[in-house]
């Protein structure tokens, strides 16, 4: 009936299954607020550190950070019983605005 | 010898190479150049030939890079004096402005030079930084005001940015720090398909903003229209360490996935072969300028060029001599590219691609192997692992890391990576036919993203999946 060709055929089909796919996440989404949450929430955060956990190796790879400034970081997270919101870094001596600006991406609470 | 032009292309990189490092006399080079060229002219039947050839190829080399060197008596770098008071500056803007930490950053080609001592007519390039978004635009007349500045030291993973901007002809920093001192002057200047492109990418921007939120719409952003400034750190990180920050940057493989897309929609048209080839050709040079025309876009363009040409004339394009053609078609432009990271990543990934994959092939026996499925992993292993054998060295030396998980990542992220530009594209194309369908298309590709970050978060977790080295 469709005069398609083997290969439009290939394209109508990715369309479909992709049309499918978004269509089954925002079902999803709607269905269920606590999986609307989780999703941004992870979309936002994956690829990030957690502040109360990273160790020291990890935070000295941050480019910013050096080793004195990963163990003022670590010292911080003991004495005050971990990080309430990323906005504590500005607490630290050694992180000015502008280094604040540039690792506080690296992180996330959660 | 069967293919002369890679040979060729190499003599003149070498020609390169010495005039940045060794000092010659340009005049005494001319003669020498002179002299060889009219041996050459006597020996044009004898076998001697090639040798005069090989000569004079090595002295075009040096000759080209020496007269990029010289600057014209009225070149920005040769009339201020950086320690001078704040110079006025009339010219106009050589690059989509992009914004980033609360600046507005661009090139821009100088006419006019000004201040307490001199007032004349100058040239050269000047990267601008304007505190704040300002609404700019490629090609808008501007005079600013400012201090010039000598480029500093740009981080530890790029070895010096003075070389990164002398790459690109620049040689001052100037910073405006106040609106007043920016007088927007209504006429335009600059190439009109420039202007086209990056209007057309502003508009492509848009559309993707609208239907993306972070971090999908940074990294399409990246993929799709080469703004890779405004990828966040933490992921740019991830994927260096990983070694696929390469499908970050518009290179052989995009420009190779966009002329398939190309081919396959104008075959959809219903339109004959020729015509589509000959539409192609435009279709992907305005893609480049889309990009910026950076190196590895260049490249590929210039090798997709040369290959759909061949297919044009029917004859059989031979790799070896559309690389060296690109290359030359960079290096004559501008013989400083040479030096640049993006130009040395891009041609050794290729070649390594082109030479090093069916030499391994071979000894492994993989095409005898009766297992399909099993014939296409290791296939797309052993590309992973060519083009990682042949750019770790550059990485390592560059960026100070050498990543054993890169075969691996490649082998996932590459499929990924390809399913997001098209997905990418198609929801551009839907924009324009079905808007309605837009969300769909653009829930499916955020959760393509989450994926492809969600690999590399979980890869560098791996066991001796990265090593800084120094």
């Amino acid at each position: 009936m469709f005069d398609f060709t083997y290969q439009e055929r290939k394209v109508i089909l990715f369309l479909i299954i992709v049309a499918l796919f978004g269509s089954l996440i925002n079902f999803l989404n709607k269905y269920s607020s606590k999986t609307e949450k989780n999703l941004s929430y992870l979309y936002q955060n994956l690829g990030k550190l957690n502040l109360n956990t990273v160790d020291e190796e990890t935070l000295i790879d941050i480019p910013g950070i050096g080793k004195i400034l990963a163990n003022r970081i670590i010292e911080y997270r003991h004495k005050n019983f971990y990080f309430k919101s990323i906005e504590e870094l500005k607490n630290i001596k050694g992180i000015t605005r502008l280094r604040y600006e540039k690792i506080k991406d690296y992180f996330y609470l959660p | 010898m069967k293919r002369p032009l890679p040979f060729l292309t190499l003599i003149f990189c070498l020609g390169i190479f010495f005039a940045f490092r060794i000092k010659f006399n340009l005049t005494l080079l001319y003669f020498l150049f002179i002299i060889f060229f009219i041996l050459s002219l006597f020996t044009l039947k004898k076998s001697f030939f090639d040798f005069f050839l090989f000569v004079l190829i090595f002295c075009l080399g040096i000759i080209l890079s020496k007269n990029t060197q010289i600057l014209p008596t009225n070149h920005i770098s040769k009339i201020i004096s950086y320690k001078d008071e704040p110079y006025i500056i009339k010219g106009s803007v050589a690059s989509q402005p992009e914004f980033k930490n609360n600046l507005t950053r661009f090139i821009f080609n100088v006419k006019e030079l000004e201040n307490k001592a001199i007032n004349q007519s100058t040239s050269g390039r000047l990267l601008v930084y304007l505190k704040g978004k300002k609404e700019l635009a490629y090609g808008q007349v501007l005079i600013l005001k400012g201090r010039l500045f000598r480029p500093f030291i740009f981080n530890r993973i790029n070895n010096r940015y003075s070389t990164y901007l002398s790459c690109r002809g620049i040689d001052f920093i100037l910073r405006v720090k106040n609106d007043l001192d920016i007088l927007r002057l209504g006429k335009k200047e600059g190439s009109l398909i420039i202007s086209f492109a990056l209007n057309l990418k502003n508009k492509i921007k848009r559309l993707i903003s609208y239907n993306l939120s972070f971090p999908a719409l940074n990294i399409l952003e990246a993929m799709l229209l080469g703004e890779r400034k405004s990828i966040p750190s933490f992921i740019n990180d991830l994927m260096i360490k990983t070694a696929t920050v390469h499908i970050l940057v518009v290179s052989g493989f995009h420009v190779g996935l966009v002329t398939f897309i190309i081919i396959l929609f104008l075959k959809m048209l219903r339109f004959n072969k020729w015509f589509n080839i000959c539409l192609s050709i435009p279709c992907l040079i305005l893609y480049c300028l889309i990009t910026g025309s950076s190196n590895p876009t260049l490249r590929a363009t210039v090798m997709a060029v040369v290959f759909l040409f061949g297919y044009l004339l029917k004859r059989e394009p031979d790799i070896y001599n559309s690389l060296s053609i690109a290359c030359l078609f960079i290096l004559i432009g501008n013989p400083r590219q040479l030096f640049d990271i993006g130009f040395q990543l891009s041609f050794a990934s290729v070649i390594s691609l082109v030479y090093l994959y069916p030499k391994i092939k071979a000894i492994l026996h993989i095409d005898n192997l009766k297992i399909k499925f099993l014939k296409i992993i290791l296939k797309s292993l052993l590309v992973s692992f060519s083009a990682w054998l042949g750019t770790s060295g550059l990485i390592a030396y560059y960026f100070k890391i050498f990543s054993p998980v890169a075969v691996l990542a490649n082998l996932l992220v590459i499929p990924l990576a390809s399913l997001i530009i098209f997905c990418g594209f198609s929801l551009i194309g839907i924009n324009f036919v079905f808007p309605i369908l837009s969300p769909l298309f653009a829930a499916s590709l955020e959760f393509l993203v989450f994926l492809l970050i969600g690999i590399n978060t979980f890869l560098l977790k791996l066991p001796y999946a990265y090593f800084r080295l120094g």
